[in-house]
């Protein structure tokens, strides 16, 4: 009799734990953290740490285009199953990180090597550095520190940055981008949100295409190009659809409701 | 990059070697044939997908035509190595899609 009620005591106790499938809040990220991307398709296998890419280092220097259409990085993470050899060929990482390219007046270092022997070892993790003491090169407060401030994400007004020329994203890889007319400025749109009382969304076609040009987001993320076709809600958003593929993930989150929410009521 | 500065020195012998081909009265060898299709795919890759960020100038015509150049591209595409395969394929698919979805959206408006 006393087992059963001690049991049926856990169990009260218990259960609600176990059935807490939603409400779990979730850590915001650190501002040097907001972006990252762990890769582990193919790491285990090779008994190699998983990689940590930090996206606020390379879209520093980087246009999104560049990377996810020219370069074939998918827009989810783990999607474009990287491997060591897609890299030593010349592509992916590999197509920066070769050792030989130049960028900005700095040689890029490696990413992956045919020969892996021990004095590769630290080379290699400057990428496969999950879980490792590492000491990146370039440190997030340092390398930030002149950038104009934002409350959310990297805590970094990328937009900003680039307007005032204190960063310049590289958008053409000679052998690898392709060379294309300018694009024809879009107009700049409303959106009218689905909540009452909610300021208008101004959506700025030029601003988006300036990082990410046309193919990026259409049609893969907005599929119709009709704006009274496309009906996406914020709980859409912040499951990482629509706007969310970026704007949960990398580019400034949307906790930061004015930034879009922006047309003066 | 590397491939990329010894690419005339590659096209200087492809021509070499098939004209001293035409000259004994011979075909060219099989190796150079696949090396100029080989180019020949990324020079189309590069004409097709350099066109994505004019499709508002475009008309229907013009995006079926590329989205059909596309097609024929594709199975040249599947021949090529692990790698770049991947990597072209899925480019190569973004311009297709996005041709389709400037099709669709023209035939909307």
């Amino acid at each position: 009799m006393k087992k059963t009620l001690c049991i049926l005591f856990l169990l009260v106790i218990f259960a609600p734990l176990v059935f807490a499938q939603v409400g779990v809040k979730k850590k915001r990220p650190l501002p040097f953290e907001y972006g990252r991307v762990v890769i582990k398709n193919y790491s285990a296998k090779a008994n190699m740490p998983p990689v940590v890419f930090d996206h606020w280092l390379h879209r520093a220097k980087f246009t999104c285009r560049l990377c996810h259409v020219d370069l074939g990085f998918g827009m989810k993470a783990g999607t474009t199953e990287i491997k060591a050899a897609d890299n030593i060929g010349g592509y992916y990482c590999g197509t920066c990180h070769n050792g030989r390219t130049t960028i900005n007046g700095k040689k890029m270092f490696e990413s992956c090597s045919k020969t892996g022997g021990a004095d590769d070892k630290a080379r290699c993790l400057r990428c496969h550095s999950l879980g490792q003491n590492i000491k990146p090169e370039y440190d997030f407060k340092t390398f930030t520190q002149n950038l104009p401030k934002e409350r959310y994400g990297n805590g970094i007004n990328w937009e900003k940055a680039e307007h005032d020329k204190l960063i310049s994203p590289i958008d053409f890889i000679e052998g690898v981008s392709i060379k294309r007319k300018p694009l024809t400025a879009q107009k700049d749109f409303d959106v009218a949100p689905t909540i009452e009382g909610m300021p208008d969304i101004i959506f700025s076609h030029q601003k988006h295409t300036v990082w990410s040009g046309c193919e990026l987001c259409h049609p893969e993320i907005f599929p119709k190009v009709k704006r009274t076709q496309i009906k996406f809600t914020m709980n859409e958003n912040f499951e990482g659809k629509y706007c969310g593929v970026c704007h949960t993930t990398v580019a400034f989150p949307m906790t930061d409701c004015q930034r879009c929410h922006s047309k003066p009521v | 990059m590397e491939r990329l500065k010894i690419l005339p020195f590659v096209l200087i012998l492809v021509v070499v070697i098939s004209s001293e081909g035409l000259w004994r009265g011979t075909h060219m060898p099989v190796s150079v044939g696949v090396a100029l299709a080989q180019e020949n795919w990324l020079q189309e890759f590069n004409d097709i997908c350099a066109k994505t960020q004019e499709t508002t100038i475009l008309s229907s015509d013009d995006l079926k035509n590329l989205i059909a150049r596309c097609d024929t591209l594709k199975p040249l595409i599947d021949k090529l190595p692990e790698t770049q395969r991947k990597v072209y394929l899925k480019r190569l698919q973004n311009c297709r899609d996005f041709f389709v979805f400037a099709l669709e959206s023209k035939s909307d408006k």
